[in-house]
């Protein structure tokens, strides 16, 4: 089991257990995590489950592709350095202990 | 006409006939959503789901709500699609048609064609001073930005709309009207020749459009002809539909049009409550693969169901006095452009032409716009609804 801990737009924590090889944004949706809409369910073509990684982890998984990067431009919530669409990042064992943030609109 | 529907205990609404649905369905859904999650609407032959919940949930699980469906009339029309596909093989070619479709790609390639084929539009009838905004402006727009972005360099607008035509009276053609079926037929094979004469060209010269980016992709010839019938199908009346409501929304909203014309921010917003108070796509189909409890009824395997997203996007209290067009609203998801992996591929497009260069031009260069008269506003539909005609006046 890993353990990642999403920080939401107003601030607040939760903390969720995940399985390994679902993608964050399933974990988030599972979690009731808010400002993770999903609308449409990892197909990575809504831009509604913006999220913010750890530069490490960020660094780790590559750049995303292109049309996620098309896609990240057009998120509620301006883009950052370590943006990623949830639905694109699958989790893995060496993210236990990580935090997300899902960035304000 | 045969039917698939059992379930006996499940609440029927008998009481009404087609041509009501057609005229305002609104009423019909909010009687559907006080009698539970699913309903049997007599007139349309149908089990309805109207709560917007249910229809995110059912979305969440494709395996048991499928939207393949090899006996329904668009794919025996039409041929295999997208649309009707699930799981891989949907992906594979979901995923042929991202570089077109995607934002970035709406913005900076589709922005220029479409600002020059509005500009040319609304320069035809400005100095009228009157016009009906369905034929004059939302028809054409629509037909000609379709034809761009699929790929068809030498189709009109009004082939687009005839073609749109054909294929919605056949695949909805449930009394099997021979008529009706020999047009689709016949529309199929236009639709078919039309990729044919633009592939050569494509081929010759790739670009970003819908048809040169499927054969980039590899996709079998097969696949494009399918595929370019839903974008037919599926992307023409909605711009169209989604143009006129917002106008009338705001002509409807005096108010409301001012601050929006104010702020051009304001555009997104005021688009996706248009879409909301009015949606283009009212109901699409799902096909059970098992047997499912729904709110306390055991619909059998091979039922077809249809997701009310017309219903759901009206549902109270989530959406407080949803009758009314109010661009103001606390921002909520809606369900105008489906959700789950069968997201409107064509959103992205439909929000840059619509946000970003109709809306605007339209309030800049007709001064004044207004109502012609209110009571000669139609609208029409429930699958597919929309306003049918848009009389309005402005200072010249
Ligand atoms: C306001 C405008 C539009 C609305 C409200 C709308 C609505 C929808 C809806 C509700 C669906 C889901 C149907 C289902 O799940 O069975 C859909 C799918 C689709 N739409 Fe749109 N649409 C719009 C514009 C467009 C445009 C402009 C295009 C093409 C240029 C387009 C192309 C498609 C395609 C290809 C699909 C199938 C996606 C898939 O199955 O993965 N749409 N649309
Ligand atoms: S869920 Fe839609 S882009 Fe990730």
């Amino acid at each position: 089991m890993t353990t990642l801990t999403f920080i939401q737009p107003d601030g607040s924590e939760k903390s969720v257990a995940a399985t390994e090889g679902r993608s964050l944004m399933e974990i988030a949706q599972g979690a009731g995590v808010a400002g993770i809409v999903a609308e449409c369910g990892g197909s990575a073509a809504c831009a509604t489950c913006h999220v913010v990684l750890p530069q490490d982890v960020f660094d780790r998984l590559g750049p995303p592709e292109e049309h996620e990067e098309d896609m990240l431009d057009f998120a509620d919530a301006p883009r950052e350095p370590c943006s990623r669409l949830s639905c694109q990042v699958n989790v893995t064992s060496d993210m236990d202990g990580m935090t997300v943030r899902v960035p304000a609109a | 006409m045969e039917s698939k529907i059992s379930g006996t205990d499940i609440p029927i609404i008998d009481d009404i006939v087609f041509e009501d649905l057609m005229r305002d369905p609104y009423p019909v859904y909010k009687r559907a959503q006080a009698m539970g999650p699913i309903v049997r609407i007599e007139a349309a032959n149908l089990l309805l789901v109207t709560h917007f919940d249910d229809i995110l949930e059912i979305e969440h699980d494709p395996e048991t709500f499928s939207s393949d469906n090899p006996e329904s009339n668009v794919v025996k029309l039409f041929g295999p699609n997208l649309m009707r596909k699930d799981g891989e093989a949907h992906k594979r070619e979901r995923k042929a048609i991202e570089p077109t479709m995607r934002p970035g790609t709406a913005t900076r390639c589709w922005g220029p064609v479409l600002e020059g084929i509005v500009d040319e539009v609304i320069s035809a009838f400005e100095k009228k001073g009157e016009a009906d905004l369905f034929d004059a402006l939302a028809a054409p727009i629509s037909g000609r930005a379709l034809a761009a972005v699929v790929g068809f360099d030498d189709v009109s607008w009004q082939t687009i709309a005839a073609w749109s035509q054909g294929m919605m009276d056949g695949a909805g053609n449930y009394s099997g009207d021979p008529k009706l079926t020999a047009r689709a037929l016949e529309v199929s094979r236009e639709i078919e020749a039309a990729v044919d004469r633009n592939t050569r060209r494509l081929l010759e010269a790739p670009d970003e459009s819908l048809l040169s980016s499927m054969l980039q992709a590899g996709l079998t010839t097969k696949e494009i002809y399918g595929n370019t019938k839903v974008a037919v199908g599926g992307g023409y009346n909605e711009p169209r539909d989604a143009i006129l409501s917002l106008i009338y929304g705001l002509l409807l909203n005096p108010d409301q049009k001012d601050k929006v014309v104010a702020d051009p921010t304001l555009w997104q917003p005021a688009f996706e409550e248009a879409v909301r108070w009015i949606s283009p796509i009212g109901m699409y189909p799902r096909l059970l693969t098992r047997d499912v409890e729904i709110g306390g009824h055991t619909v059998p395997k091979g039922t077809q169901i249809g997701l009310s997203v017309a219903a759901a996007n009206h549902e109270e209290p989530r959406f407080e006095a949803p009758q009314r067009y109010n661009a103001f609203r606390p921002k909520a998801q809606h369900l105008a452009f489906g959700s789950g992996s069968h997201f409107c591929a064509g959103t992205w497009v439909a929000r840059v032409m619509v946000t970003r260069i109709v809306a605007p031009q339209v309030f800049a260069r007709l001064k004044n716009l207004r109502l012609k008269d209110p009571d000669l506003v139609t609208i029409r539909g429930w699958v597919f609804r929309g306003p049918t005609s848009l009389p309005v006046v402005w200072d010249v």
